[in-house]
């Protein structure tokens, strides 16, 4: 062997042991990337952090997904639809970004789903607008919440059952398209269960003032006050309502609000005997939240809320879906997640095939007494829970 | 007394330089569409702030109007994409005027606040509407049509850097365009009546008519760059209406009284706040820094720092 030979062999030699782990490389699968569309700036940034919270847990969870660990890409909505759109269209152009999860709000939820069914991708969301599983359904868009008309009918229904005699009602109503809707459900569901509107009135969500509101309420002289506006709208209303002792005067229900960390920011002396409306609590006792609780609590030192819990279920409903079909094409994986059943935090959780409309339980809750109260998030009792869902609209 | 810097070949040159590199540089055309449309509203506001010394409060209700009357004249009228932005382009100038000509009786404190209660009326007038914008919703499904004209289709516009083309070739018309109205006799009487109504007034100068003109021409660029907005989107939200304080803070930030610092003011806001917002949720908190440090060492805003640092430099070249 002359050295030229040698030389050639102990290359080609080198080469053949330096190839399995080039070839591994070389093969390796690419990670799968989730976007959480989250509203870490701006306006809805309380909400966003918890949102985060809730992605991030999911996505550290899983170990493995299509031969290697998934990745999480966080998109600052910055509480702007335009700008959460930008930035949607930017990472999908750029980075072929395909999987999406989040939006607090319902207007940057409705447009980022058209974004997202134009590529052919997933996007599931949180917001309250009803039109995202109506209207404006798309392939690609799917929803956890429960709408509007499961809100009002697991919340009006349960406790005009519990006390019959409390006939007569009256609305406060937040004047846009969301606040429309939970009134037209609540009308409808007056007249089929023969409960009296006394009386309606309008304000804006800007509103900060609601005494002459409160003023006609009481004029009226109803058994029940519901409040259909939530978050600030809705506090500063039960605020309001509890100084002009309205709480001793009339049952108080509010039938959409954000959860733990709402009731946190009001406190057991306001909402005392007061009836709300929930997504999610995390006193509730299913298999996947009695985990969520405990992992929440280990990693980040609190209970989990709404925005934590709906965030983590969405983002590792996705997962599952992939894992599930084997790919990454986005029309698999929405095939995967039509009619899906699963263990979610609110029991078992199931999405309907028609209008991507997640079918899972609303609570109606009563606000405690700071001496019932076992830690200090105990804030309210379960009154009762259940599934109230209007039948999907059919499509051609 | 040195006299304000020139560009060599003119700011038409280096815009035009700009915006064949804007796309190169930045990492998406979409970014580069986004920052040309805030800097066409930011040279809009320049027109009203920098020109004529209006501080007005009422820009995003002419941004969110050409949004609006854009997107519905396609949607509900089937019109083409220069016909819509014709609609954006004269309704926006047609509302400007009106709100000028109520808005300017008042000066000072009185004319902003009059601006800012235009505002808030258009947008509950928006929000209330939601029949036709869609309410707090916002307006889905906005089409980008083809740019046509008698029936020859010159691009279809689909892929973000055709829009982007598109975009900068309206941007550097407009931008010309407003040079050209700086520098005209209407122009310097706009300059004037800035730095001394009252003369400009007591010289023979019907004052109240030029702003109105300044309002109505500032309102339909306005107009113009919220429908490209609408269209760069195929969504119109009800935010844009509240996009007054961004456009005025991307003018102040480049340099009222400087139609480059427009460009340099909203790409500057755009850029720096989307690298910001990736490293720190809070990072509107440095945003509201730098425009203190702005207005308070920097009155000339960025473009004005780097032409005096230019000035410097060709003094000591010539010493």
């Amino acid at each position: 062997m002359n050295r030229r030979k040698f030389l050639e062999s102990g290359l080609a030699l080198t080469s053949l042991m330096f190839a399995p782990p080039l070839l591994r490389r070389g093969f390796a699968a690419e990670p799968v990337t989730f976007y959480g569309l989250k509203s870490m700036s701006g306006a809805f940034a309380s909400y966003g952090e918890f949102a985060e919270k809730g992605s991030q847990l999911a996505i550290g969870d899983y170990k493995d997904l299509l031969g290697a660990k998934p990745r999480y890409v966080t998109i600052d909505t910055e509480g702007n639809p335009g700008r959460a759109v930008r930035k949607v269209q930017e990472a999908i152009q750029q980075s072929n970004a395909r999987f999406f999860g989040g939006c607090t709000l319902s207007s940057t939820a409705l447009a980022v789903g058209k974004e997202v069914n134009k590529a052919g991708g997933i996007f599931m969301t949180p917001a309250g607008a009803d039109e995202i599983t109506t209207t404006e359904f798309n392939p690609s868009t799917f929803r956890w919440t429960v709408p509007t008309y499961g809100a009002i009918h697991q919340t009006v229904r349960p406790l005009f059952e519990s006390n019959p005699k409390a006939k007569r009602w009256y609305t406060i109503t937040p004047q846009y398209v969301f606040g429309e809707a939970l009134l037209a459900a609540a009308k409808g569901l007056f007249k089929q269960l023969g409960i009296e509107h006394v009386g309606n009135s309008y304000h804006s969500t800007q509103e900060q003032e609601y005494s002459g509101y409160l003023t006609n309420a009481m004029a009226a002289q109803p058994d029940v006050l519901l409040i259909l506006g939530f978050g600030g709208n809705g506090a500063n209303c039960l605020r309001q309502a509890a100084n002009f002792g309205l709480k001793s005067k009339m049952t108080i229900l509010l039938a959409w609000t954000q959860g733990l960390d709402w009731f946190q920011s009001l406190g057991p002396d306001l909402l005392e005997d007061v009836y709300i409306g929930a997504q999610y609590w995390h006193q509730v006792n299913t298999p996947l939240n009695n985990e969520l609780v405990k992992r929440v609590r280990e990693v980040y030192k609190i209970s989990p809320n709404y925005p934590l819990a709906g965030d983590y279920i969405i983002t590792k409903i996705i997962l599952d879906a992939i894992a599930k079909a084997g790919t990454t094409d986005g029309r698999a994986v929405a095939k995967v997640m039509e009619g899906m059943s699963y263990e979610g935090p609110t029991g078992t959780e199931t999405i309907r095939a028609e209008d991507h409309q997640v079918i899972k339980d609303y609570y109606l809750l009563r606000g405690k007494a700071k001496s019932a109260m076992k830690d200090p998030d105990d804030l309210a009792t379960i009154i009762s829970s259940g599934k109230s869902f209007p039948d999907p609209i059919k499509r051609s | 007394m040195a006299g304000p810097f020139v560009l060599p070949g003119g700011s038409n040159l280096a815009v035009a330089a700009t915006l064949v590199l804007l796309p190169l540089i930045l990492p998406s055309p979409t970014l580069a569409t986004e920052i040309l449309i805030f800097a066409m509203a930011a040279l809009a506001c320049n027109l009203l702030l920098g020109y004529g010394g209006l501080l007005s409060f009422g820009q995003g209700m002419f941004f969110g109007a050409g949004a609006y009357l854009a997107a519905i004249a396609m949607i509900h009228a089937k019109v083409g994409l220069l016909v819509a932005l014709l609609t954006a382009l004269c309704s926006g100038a047609l509302i400007a005027a009106l709100v000028g000509a109520l808005a300017i009786r008042r000066t000072g404190i009185y004319f902003v606040m009059l601006t800012l209660a235009f505002n808030q009326t258009a947008y509950f007038i928006a929000y209330t509407l939601d029949g036709w914008t869609g309410g707090d919703n916002g307006l889905l499904d906005v089409p980008r049509p083809p740019l046509a004209l008698f029936g020859h289709i010159f691009s279809d516009l689909g892929s973000p850097t055709a829009y982007y083309v598109f975009v900068a070739v309206v941007f550097l018309i407009i931008f010309m365009a407003s040079g050209r109205i700086i520098a005209s006799p209407f122009g310097s009487t706009l300059i004037a009546i800035r730095e001394n109504e009252a003369r400009a007034d007591a010289v023979g100068y019907n004052t109240r008519h030029f702003k109105i003109v300044a309002f109505a021409i500032s309102g339909a660029i306005t107009s113009l760059s919220g429908a490209l907005y609408a269209m760069l989107l195929n969504f119109a939200p009800l935010e844009n209406i509240q996009m007054s304080e961004s456009i005025l803070i991307m003018t102040v930030i480049g340099g009222a009284g400087s139609l480059l610092g427009s460009l340099l003011g909203a790409g500057s806001w755009v850029i720096i706040s989307d690298i910001l917002a990736d490293i720190w949720p809070r990072w509107q908190i440095l945003m509201g820094g730098a425009l203190i440090l702005v207005v308070l060492f920097l009155r000339g805003g960025i473009w004005g720092g780097i032409e005096s640092l230019l000035k410097r430099c060709l003094n000591k070249k010539e010493r």
